[in-house]
């Protein structure tokens, strides 16, 4: 199968998705889409994903997928109030599942995920995950959990700079800021995004990762592998559509394969909000393919750089903890 | 006036969260490894002057000096949080004066560098060290509805 068959197939699976582009409503009858002068929808400006909805539904609120007002308000509220209750102690929750391993991480000042729950529809969400319905990420299959084993083995070995991740090395972002697919963390949600009639740029403020989506373009050669993929996109009436594939083994969302396929609708909802709905595709990874949809709301800029190799004290304390812990074990 | 049926559904959900649930939404992998840089074995308590705020990437860190029992002099580095959420609260490199008494709970390196992390950064008082600043400490209002 050479690359114009598999572009054509990822055009007409595009095809396919594009009878589910999001119908949001928009906030206000009097609001237009503003327009660049070729007359598409601008999404210049920055942006913000910030927010205290979970990618996948807390148990807590299984088969429950929105709130009240009331209900996000109670839950908004304990999460701010576990986050003061936990600021500064060793005993810490919190920066335990963020890795801590006991440590309790900084203070909550320096945490910036936001305030609220996602709010699409005029409704707030319990998880992105929208599809499957549970809010949940589909089961990983075998050959994913053999794959995952091997890379987790290898995250814990500290010999050189190139067994630790990549965003501990400071190439990339963490925990897919920058995606594809985008999705939040705990600090730097900010966003950029500049428009031409052939390209899309999203610049990206976690590691300051820049995006080119490619429009109205094919797919490079499979051969051509690229650690944010290979994005290219067109406008499906006024949404923008970003269809990403030719990833590399490195940056592994969430353990996919190189075969992820990865599918984005932004479509301007309102005066300060974009849509953003995503469908994540590899067979080889997920049992099923799943979708994300949460808002980019709109923000003072200005995007800060964030060149994480400036200070990066980390890399150093980590692998030379590792050398004293080895000199140590040989003595004894 | 609320239902009947609505003030339920917020006393189930008043429920579930003082049960403890855990609601943060957080990344599969955090951006360092925090267990990998620092030991929860060697927790360190330092009192003393700040003599320099880094305020560079990934995280900032402040120099603090600590005065030993003999007299001597001992530099510490703290390590705090990004640069951008800083400068988005207000918070510049001059916002902490050299020379401003802290308090720092944290961990040690697992190096043994004199470098810990700034779990707790505080001022003699107790007061939380950027929450007294000017333009620091509320999350900033530009955040869309």
């Amino acid at each position: 199968m050479n690359y114009r068959t598999i572009s054509a197939l990822a055009l007409a699976f595009t095809g396919f998705l594009a009878a589910q582009t999001p119908t949001a409503k928009t906030s206000s009858k009097n609001w237009t889409v503003p327009r660049t002068p070729d007359g598409k929808p601008d999404l210049q400006g920055v942006w913000t994903n910030a927010t205290l909805t979970p990618l996948e539904r807390p148990a807590a609120v299984n088969g429950k997928a929105t709130f009240t007002d009331a209900e996000a308000a109670v839950w908004e509220k304990k999460s701010k109030d576990d986050e003061a209750k936990y600021d500064g102690k060793a005993d810490n929750p919190i920066a335990d599942s963020l890795g801590s391993g006991g440590t309790g991480g900084y203070n909550a000042l320096f945490v910036d995920h936001g305030t609220e729950l996602a709010r699409v529809d005029g409704v707030k969400r319990t998880s992105l995950i929208i599809d499957p319905p549970d809010g949940k990420v589909p089961p990983i299959t075998q050959e994913a959990k053999a794959r995952n084993a091997q890379m987790m083995r290898s995250m814990s070995r500290f010999d050189s700079v190139k067994d630790r991740p990549l965003g501990e090395r400071c190439l990339t972002s963490f925990g897919s800021s920058s995606g594809p697919p985008m999705l939040p963390v705990l600090y730097n949600n900010n966003y950029e995004i500049v428009q031409t009639p052939e390209n899309i740029v999203i610049l990206v403020e976690m590691v300051h990762d820049a995006r080119i989506v490619r429009m109205n373009a094919t797919h490079a050669p499979t051969s051509v592998r690229q650690w944010f993929g290979d994005s290219i996109g067109h406008w499906e009436g006024d949404t923008l559509v970003v269809d990403t594939t030719n990833f590399t083994d490195k940056t592994r969302f969430r353990g996919a394969s190189e075969n992820l396929h990865v599918i984005e609708r932004f479509t301007r909802v309102d005066a300060k909000t974009i849509l953003y709905r995503v469908t994540i595709d590899d067979s080889s990874t997920f049992a099923k393919s799943w979708t994300i949809e949460y808002p980019f709301v709109a923000t003072k800029g200005p995007i800060y750089e964030y060149a994480c190799h400036e200070g990066n004290y980390a890399m150093s304390d980590i692998l030379g903890g590792a050398r004293k812990a080895e000199a140590e074990k040989e003595k004894k | 006036m609320m239902a009947n049926g609505e003030i339920m559904k917020i006393k189930h959900i008043a429920a579930i969260v003082s049960a403890g649930a855990m609601l943060w939404a957080v990344p599969a992998w955090a951006h360092h490894a925090f267990a990998a840089e620092f030991d929860a074995k060697k927790p360190v308590h330092l009192e003393g002057v700040v003599s320099k705020v880094e305020l560079i990437n990934p995280h900032s860190w402040i120099h603090v000096d600590v005065k030993n029992a003999d007299g001597s002099m001992t530099s510490w580095m703290v390590e705090a949080g990004s640069p951008n959420v800083l400068l988005r609260r207000g918070f510049t490199k001059t916002t902490i004066a050299p020379g401003t008494p802290v308090v720092v709970e944290g961990f040690q390196s697992k190096d043994g560098s004199l470098r810990a992390n700034g779990r707790d950064i505080t001022l003699p008082n107790g007061q939380k060290l950027f929450l007294g600043s000017q333009g620091t400490g509320a999350p900033y209002d530009e955040k869309g509805k």
